[in-house]
């Protein structure tokens, strides 16, 4: 296996094990997050679905954590669905022992990101990752987008979400300054 | 003669035919939490038949083969198939997207075009059928699994097309999901099943197969040495129009004239790298163990590793949700519905290849540190 997978290995174990009951989308955003706003080098390449900034690598390398018994999952059913719990298995310490330069450079990194983000449910992190995305694609693209015009965005992609409570996301990462070449609302300040 | 414009027609066709199906069964849906009008839903569907068209546009000479080869992005990150697609839609197609009289009437831009495909966000709500292009039940997977399986003559990339199109639905929210999803309604679990297990199979006995495996890897040799600097251009301005030249049957005729090095040599000769070993389909810590010692024991002798994590056709693992009407809870993964696809593991497994005129002494390594145990 080459070192980016087992870096990557090695980092959905060090998640399992900060973050207990971890779900499947917890795990995607919060690799999103430790890449695009810690620059971890995971070598993801997220684009964006209507449920977020999404590689499949992601899932993947779920099932290959699991293989070697890094992590288990279970399929918990809920009265409206169903979704993941992720926890450490017998095998962590040897999977994390694949890449431990990695994981001892990264550790306040993920350490970060599961106190930042590890709190909020699967729909929050999928608006977070979202309007993250959005911010990045138009700070390349080097325009400067309000911060309204970034929910307006953001809610043009996800219109199930109601227009004020994505603005209230949208200031929530700009107060911990994670928003990147944004301008003040006009007229707000 | 089995060519990607023909697949592109496919994909278009079948991602149609999702397409009307998920609307006529869950048109109400799709209007009350997408805000969905009749305009908006024709207007989507011919941005998604135009992406299904030309998502493949910017394929390199044999696909993915010589990806590897695409220049740096940003940082490690490379360029992909999909960043050309969408370059050569802004480009060179742009004239022929916004100039026709449908695209007119239906208000869109080629930029439309590319940000459905690369996953940009200025799709808008129509990021919704992005699952349709790519995704776990794409038009794409769908079309190539059943069209590589007629080609190929096997067996294995077949399930049933029809009954799984007309079974695909959009999946109202709930808690833990509460964005309308692709999924399955409950009669038809079993036609997905059959899309999961078709390209499971196709992976293992096609996609992955040593030979096949042997011949991407001198492929991308032969790519290696006749692209200048060894790198395709960037998918820019004249590096676009330099990337176009590249095709198939130019790569074939450097080979035909001797100009593509010892890969090409080897492909002409038929001489290709042999595997010398393979873990299991999926490793265990133990595998990975194993194979560092068979390794260690061939040294130099490998000329090549491959592993199915890094194949494009890797199988991922996705578990479709199935919609019942008389269960609780009423979305349920296919693999509560599945035996099969509960047990079903992601495929890492790795192949180490020496040359051919070294697999006896190869073999012989091999032998030697097992007698030794």
């Amino acid at each position: 296996m080459s070192d980016i997978i087992t870096a990557r290995l090695a980092t959905i174990v060090a998640l399992a094990e900060k973050q207990p009951r971890l779900g499947r989308t917890a795990v995607m955003k919060l690799c999103y997050f430790l890449q695009t706003l810690r620059n971890v080098p995971l070598g993801y390449r997220f684009t964006l679905y209507s449920y977020g900034p999404f590689d499949v690598s992601v899932l993947s390398d779920i099932s290959s954590t699991e293989a070697l018994r890094g992590i288990e999952s279970k399929t918990v059913l809920y009265s409206s669905g169903y979704g993941y719990e992720i926890s450490p298995a017998s095998k962590s310490r040897s999977v994390k022992a694949l890449a431990p330069d990695f994981i001892k450079k990264y550790a306040p990194d993920i350490s970060w990101v599961v106190e930042q983000f590890g709190k909020f449910g699967s729909a929050d992190l999928e608006l977070f990752s979202t309007i993250i995305y959005v911010n990045r694609e138009s700070a390349q693209a080097k325009a400067k987008l309000a911060t309204d015009a970034l929910a307006d965005r953001v809610h043009e992609i996800k219109p199930h979400f109601n227009r004020s409570y994505v603005q209230t996301k949208v200031a929530y990462l700009e107060e911990q300054h994670l928003l990147r070449s944004v301008k003040a609302t006009s007229g707000s300040r | 003669m089995h060519t990607r414009f023909e697949h592109s027609l496919g994909v278009m066709h079948t991602a149609t035919w999702l397409y009307d199906s998920i609307v006529s069964k869950s048109g109400d849906l799709l209007k009350q939490e997408l805000a969905y009008d009749q305009q908006g839903l024709e207007r989507d569907r011919r941005l998604v038949r135009l992406a299904a068209l030309l998502h493949d546009v910017g394929h390199a000479p044999f696909s993915h083969s010589s990806e590897e080869l695409f220049p740096r992005k940003r940082g490690a990150e490379r360029f992909v198939h999909e960043d050309y697609s969408a370059a050569i839609i802004r480009s060179e197609l742009r004239t022929a997207i916004e100039g026709h009289v449908l695209s007119a009437n239906a208000g869109f831009k080629a930029d439309d075009v590319a940000a459905l495909i690369e996953g940009g966000a200025a799709a808008g709500r129509a990021v919704f059928w992005r699952d349709l292009i790519t995704g776990q039940m794409d038009a794409d997977r769908m079309d190539y699994l059943i069209r590589d399986s007629h080609h190929i003559g096997v067996q294995y990339g077949r399930f049933d097309l029809r009954r799984l199109i007309f079974s695909v639905i959009a999946i109202p929210p709930d808690k833990e999901n509460p964005h309308p999803r692709l999924g399955i309604e409950e009669g038809g679990w079993h036609a997905a099943e059959a899309l999961v297990l078709a390209r499971y199979f196709m992976f293992t006995q096609v996609y992955f197969h040593k030979t096949r495996v042997a011949y991407d890897i001198h492929l991308r040799g032969v790519m290696k040495e006749i692209l200048p600097g060894g790198l395709f251009p960037k998918p820019a301005e004249a590096g676009l129009k330099e990337f176009l030249k590249w095709d198939d049957w130019r790569v074939v005729g450097l080979i035909g004239r001797g100009r593509a090095g010892e890969h090409g040599r080897r492909i002409i000769e038929r001489n290709h790298y042999r595997e010398i070993y393979h873990t299991p389909e999926v490793c265990t810590d133990k595998d990975l163990r194993e194979l560092r010692k068979v390794k260690a024991k061939l040294g130099k002798l490998v000329v090549a590793e491959e592993t199915a994590k890094k194949s494009w056709y890797k199988t991922g693992n996705t578990d479709i949700p199935v919609f019942s009407k008389v269960r609780s809870p009423q979305v349920q993964p296919l693999s509560k519905y599945s035996k099969a696809i509960e047990g079903m593991k992601e495929n890492n497994q790795v192949l180490l290849y020496v040359d051919s005129a070294s697999r006896e002494e190869a073999e012989k390594r091999k032998r030697k540190g097992n007698q030794q145990r």
